[in-house]
This record gives structure tokens, C-alpha cells and sequence, in this order.
């Protein structure tokens, strides 16, 4: 068995009417297309981080789209990649400062992975693929949806990391007293762990779709040959 | 940081390995381990260019802080990176084609490596000297590498084994990578008490 | 994807540089106006973070006076936060009374780097607090360093005259001990030896100094 061994796996074609909701949930970054797979293992064992990697990711996502995408005219084809990457390391570098001004004791438990968002395939992927093609403000649309689809993914499994790894949410107790918490959820093997349960729940459910449509698509044709 | 160079080469290695402790690499790590043969050339090189940046961010951050512009960190890394990935590629096209063409889209793709840029930051948050550098470079990197190794030879088998269409690929590869990193936390404490 | 590919014409090569120099030029203001609207906001975040910490660690602290220590040994008043590792913080209350000395310390633990800071008080050369800063250390053991009740217990009056270290859970003997909690031996002993390099290098500075620091000039 071969897998498709790329950067991306090959995904459905994009609804290009919403870059917004395409990011959010059709084209979702961890889910569809298991990018930036780094900070989805190494920041989710408590919500709080997982919200605020994802906002920080959103940020670089929606700043170097909408300037890659306003400069795409004018930059040769040769120096693109390191335009962007030039332009990416930039917002990281403003968002690290940013981070930082907010609120210290985030800024300490995101760690290396704010500087390592440089290197979030999606953020390049992105683009390459789509805000090097694309007009501003489908552009920007489509940093937004990619970013708030990232972080709703880092959420979910961050939920299911805190609920069980320690018994809170956001820092609120969800069981009482008495639990004992399933402290591998918020050690490295409990990542990877939790990440192939929601892999696993997010594809059945969209090959159960699948399998609904083609029996509709079935049984409608079968009609359509009954009637002729 | 007064760590030995024992220490380090443990901790980079075994106690906090990049990619079953520290998770970076990852893309690579779950596209990549299919196969043995693609595994170890991909962790070679990833380890030749680790090592190279790694040294080479050294001295850069050394003159970053004479003149200081701490700020350009991030940047300066990431160029570093980039020409590195860029003369490995050349450096493999000439000595080795057939390398290269195995190796094919995955040589550029070691830019967005995390663990590339990781040791860079690593090296400037714990202010490292050049030799504490350099083993910390080839040590982690050679984590990484024993780590895909190990994975891709557990896969080749695994792809023998009968398991359902829906789990095969990357939610397998992720269970797969679980185990190996409840193996790896044994290692912890290794290093004692300093 | 690759780095930048030189075509190697010098006529093709002129609006690659130039485009390549205003993106960095781009950037780099970009980064530099980031940095100068952030850094006052940060500093201040640090400065209120340091507060909230002496705060916890010398109850009834009201004013405080961050010393730097010199390489010779002297103390110099320090208007700002100064930089780790030189420094440490001298508490009083509202009526100028002198409450004790917090100072900082780390060493590497389970997982990675702990820093800390303890509260000394130099009249009874005990230590009188402590409390984790950073940490990294294994959720539900080692990072219980942090918040087990009676590992903190250890501190309310540890002696600094001896050599201070941690032994095994229910070995403690002598007040200078440090009894470690199970399971999390490493981290436990980290903290012994933290605590105790500290006290070394930082107690004779504060008790030549100690007139003056009383004084809180």
C-alpha cells in the first residue's frame, strides 16, 4: 500500500464561492488535508494553548495571504518562494511580539512553536496555492477561514486532551473532585493518540456522506432508466 | 546552561527526541515512513542539514547580538535554512541523480522541517557554545532519524497485516507513533541528576 | 519548492534584487515598528508578573527594591528589572519594615530547565518560600513540585547554613533537608540543588550587605 506522500493529501476541488467556509471545514487544514501537524501535537494539552496557537496561526495566515496576495503582480516568478517565506517569517516575528505583549504566561507555554509557525506547511501552502492566484480580499477571506478552521481543530483535540488528561476545561474542573485523570492524554503519546481518533471520526463520517450520496445518486438513476 | 556533552547528546537523542517528544518533523515523519529506503535517506539528510544550519545559525546569532538586532532572528534562521536546503540539493544532484530523484519533492520540503528550525531557537534560548552546538545538532538530528527509521520498519510489516481500509494511512501511522513514544518515555531520567 | 534560483543573466537578475530588497526593506520596518510599540507593554507584563511573585512569597510585602549584584560583589539600587540572574528583590512593608530577600534560581530538572524563586530571610538564615516560575516537568508527577502541599511545607523554614539537598519521601531527618515526594525523585532534587547553589552564592552577598538593605538604599 502506498500512501500519497506529499505535503497534502489530494482533497476535494475547493468551493471557490467561500473561501471562508472552504478553510473552515470542506478544506480544514488538520482534518482534509493533515497539515501543520507539529503544533496540533505539541500545544493541545489544554485549550487555552490550543485557542491561542490557533488565533497566533490565523494572525500570520491573514497577514501573509493578504500581502502576498497585494504584491503577486510584481514579484518575478524566481524570487517567489523566498519573497513569501521573507513575508512569513515577518508576520511570525510581529505575532511573536505580540504574543508576548498579551500575556506572558501563554507566551511561555506556546514555547518554540510561535517562532516554529515559519515553518507550518499550511502557511506556505496556502500561499503558493491560493493568495499568490487569488485577488486581496479572497485572499484574506480564505487566510481567515484556513486559520479559524486550524484552530478549531487544535480546540477539538485539546478538549479531548484537557477533559481526559486532566479533568478541566479552560482551566474549569469538569469532573468532580474524585477523578483521577488520564494523565497519557496530555503526554506526546496521547497526542497522537487523540489526533488518530478524530482523523478516524472525521473520515468515517465523511465516507458515510459519501455512501449516502452515491445510493441517492443509485437509486435516482434507477428511476430515471425505470421511467425511460 | 553547564550541561556535559553526554547529556546533551542523551537528552537531544533518547530523553526529549524531536520528533516522539518534542513533536517536530512531523509532516515528514507521517508521509515519509513508508518505506525503509526512503526513511534513512530522508533522515540522512535531514541530519546533514540540521547540522549545517545548525552551525552556521551559531555564528550568525553571535553576530546578530553584536550588532543588536535580536529581532531578525527568526528571519536570518529561516535564510540560513533555505540556502542550506538549496546547496544540499545541488550537493546530492551532482554527487548522487539517482538520490536525487528518489528523493524527489521531499528534499525542498525540509525547509518547512519544524525540526530544522527548532535547533536554531534551541540553541539561542539555551545558549549554547559551538561544540555544546554542534553535538546538540547531530544528536537531535540523529533522533529524528532513528525515529522515522524505526517507524518505516514497523509499517513495512504492519502493511503485511490484514487492518480496515478506513484505519490504514495516517490515523495507523499516528497509533503506530503512540507506541513508540510511551517506548521513548521510558528513556526519561536517563540523564539523572544532572 | 526552493530557495531562491539565480538564471544567471546579471539583465534578468536586476529586478529580482530590487523586488527582493524592497520586500526586505518591507519587512524590516514592519518588525522594527512591532518591536518599539511592544516593548513598553512587556516590560511592564514582566514587572507585574515579578510583583505578583514577591507578593506570594513575602506576605505583607508592600514596596520593593530590586538590587543588582555587581561582579565584585556590590549591590547597585536598579531602577528597572535589571537582568536575570544578577539581581534579586528586597521586600518591605508599608512602613518601610524590611520582610526579607526573594531570590531566583533554576537548574535543569525531569523534562527541561525549572526556574524558581525563594524567599531568604537573612536574620534566621532560613528560607521561607518557594515557588515555581517555569516548568515543564511530567503533569501529575514531577510538576507537583509546583503545587503538593506538603513539598511546599518543606520551605516554610528551611535551614540555609548547611548544605541544603532533598532525601527520600519520609527521610527527612535535619531542617536543612528537603524531604522529595515520591515518584518524583528528579525533579524533587532539582530543586535541592537549585536551592542550594543559590544560597551559597547569594547569602554571604546579602549578609555584607545586609545594613544597607535594611536601610533600602
Amino acid at each position: 500500500m502506498s500512501e500519497p506522500i506529499s505535503c497534502h493529501t489530494p482533497t476535494a476541488p475547493p468551493t471557490t464561492d467561500n473561501p471562508f467556509l472552504n478553510g473552515l471545514w470542506k478544506q480544514n487544514p488538520v482534518f482534509v488535508q493533515v497539515l501543520g501537524m507539529c503544533p496540533t501535537l505539541a500545544i493541545t494539552n489544554s485549550v487555552r494553548n490550543a485557542i491561542a496557537m490557533g488565533l497566533a496561526t490565523t494572525f500570520v495566515l491573514v497577514f501573509s495571504n493578504t500581502l502576498i496576495s497585494a504584491v503577486r503582480k510584481l514579484i518575478p516568478n524566481q524570487v517567489r518562494i523566498a519573497s513569501y517565506i521573507a513575508i512569513i517569517a515577518t508576520s511570525v516575528t510581529i505575532v511573536d511580539y505580540l504574543v508576548k505583549a498579551i500575556s506572558i504566561p501563554v507566551y511561555k507555554a506556546l514555547g518554540p512553536f510561535i517562532p516554529l509557525i515559519v515553518a507550518n506547511c499550511i502557511i506556505l501552502e496556502r500561499a503558493e496555492a491560493y493568495a499568490a492566484k487569488k485577488p486581496v480580499v479572497k485572499s484574506m477571506l480564505d487566510g481567515f477561514g484556513m486559520g479559524f478552521g486550524f484552530a478549531f481543530a487544535l480546540t477539538c483535540l485539546g478538549t479531548v486532551r484537557e477533559v481526559l488528561g486532566a479533568g478541566t476545561w479552560l482551566g474549569f474542573p469538569v469532573f468532580g473532585p474524585h477523578f483521577e485523570p488520564w494523565v497519557l492524554f496530555v503526554l506526546p503519546p496521547g497526542g497522537f493518540i487523540a489526533l488518530a481518533i478524530w482523523l478516524l471520526t472525521f473520515s468515517s463520517w465523511r465516507s458515510w456522506r459519501m455512501k449516502r450520496k452515491l445510493a441517492e445518486e443509485n437509486s435516482q438513476l434507477v428511476r430515471v432508466s425505470e421511467v425511460a | 546552561m553547564n550541561e556535559s556533552l553526554s547529556h546533551i547528546f542523551l537528552d537531544a537523542f533518547l530523553i526529549n527526541n524531536f520528533v516522539l517528544c518534542v513533536f517536530l518533523g512531523m509532516c515528514s515523519f507521517i508521509g515519509l515512513s513508508g518505506k525503509f529506503s526512503t526513511a534513512w535517506r530522508m533522515g540522512l539528510s535531514v541530519m546533514f542539514v540540521i547540522t549545517a544550519s545548525g552551525i552556521l545559525s551559531y555564528y550568525m546569532n553571535q553576530l546578530l547580538i553584536a550588532v543588536h538586532a535580536e529581532y531578525l532572528r527568526i528571519i536570518t534562521y529561516i535564510v540560513i535554512i533555505a540556502a542550506t536546503v538549496q546547496l544540499t540539493e545541488m550537493f546530492i544532484k551532482k554527487t548522487s541523480p539517482a538520490l536525487f530523484r528518489e528523493l524527489g519533492v521531499y528534499l525542498p520540503l525540509i525547509t518547512t522541517n519544524c525540526a530544522v528550525l527548532y535547533v536554531p531557537l534551541m540553541l539561542t534560548a539555551r545558549n549554547y557554545n559551538l561544540v555544546q552546538s554542534t553535538v546538540f545538532s547531530i544528536s537531535g538530528s540523529g533522533g529524528y532519524c532513528a525515529a522515522i527509521c524505526l517507524l518505516s520498519l514497523v509499517r513495512e510489516r504492519i502493511d503485511l497485516s490484514d487492518v480496515t481500509s478506513l484505519a490504514k494511512g495516517t490515523a495507523l501511522t499516528l497509533v503506530l507513533a503512540a507506541i513508540l513514544s510511551m517506548a521513548f518515555m521510558g528513556f526519561a531520567g536517563m540523564g539523572g541528576g544532572a | 519548492m526552493s530557495g531562491p534560483v539565480n538564471t544567471g543573466h546579471t539583465s534578468a537578475a536586476i529586478p529580482m534584487i530590487k523586488v527582493l530588497g524592497i520586500v526586505s526593506l518591507l519587512c524590516g520596518v514592519l518588525i522594527v515598528i512591532t518591536q518599539i510599540t511592544t516593548l513598553g507593554r512587556i516590560r511592564h507584563n514582566q514587572e507585574l508578573l515579578m510583583r505578583e511573585s514577591v507578593e506570594q512569597l513575602l506576605p505583607g510585602f508592600q514596596k520593593q527594591i530590586v538590587y543588582g549584584v555587581e561582579p565584585s560583589g556590590d549591590l547597585k539600587v536598579l531602577q528597572g528589572l535589571g537582568v536575570e540572574g544578577h539581581r534579586f528583590f528586597a521586600g518591605y512593608d508599608n512602613s518601610g519594615n524590611f520582610l526579607g530577600v526573594v531570590i531566583e534560581t533554576s537548574d535543569r530538572g525531569y523534562a527541561d530547565v525549572i526556574q524558581a524563586m525563594y524567599a531568604y530571610s537573612p536574620d534566621s538564615q532560613t528560607i521561607t518560600g518557594f515557588q515555581v516560575v517555569d516548568m515543564r516537568e511530567t503533569p501529575g508527577l514531577g510538576n507537583r513540585i509546583g503545587s503538593d502541599k506538603d513539598f511546599l511545607d518543606n520551605f516554610k523554614s528551611l535551614d540555609a547554613k548547611h548544605p541544603i539537598s532533598a532525601v527520600k519521601h519520609g527521610a527527612k531527618k535535619n531542617p536543612w533537608e528537603i524531604d522529595a515526594i515520591s515518584g518524583a525523585t528528579v525533579s524533587s532534587r532539582a530543586v535541592g540543588r537549585m536551592l542550594n547553589k543559590s544560597v551559597q552564592a547569594m547569602a554571604p552577598i546579602v549578609a555584607k550587605n545586609l545594613d544597607r538593605i535594611k536601610r533600602g538604599n
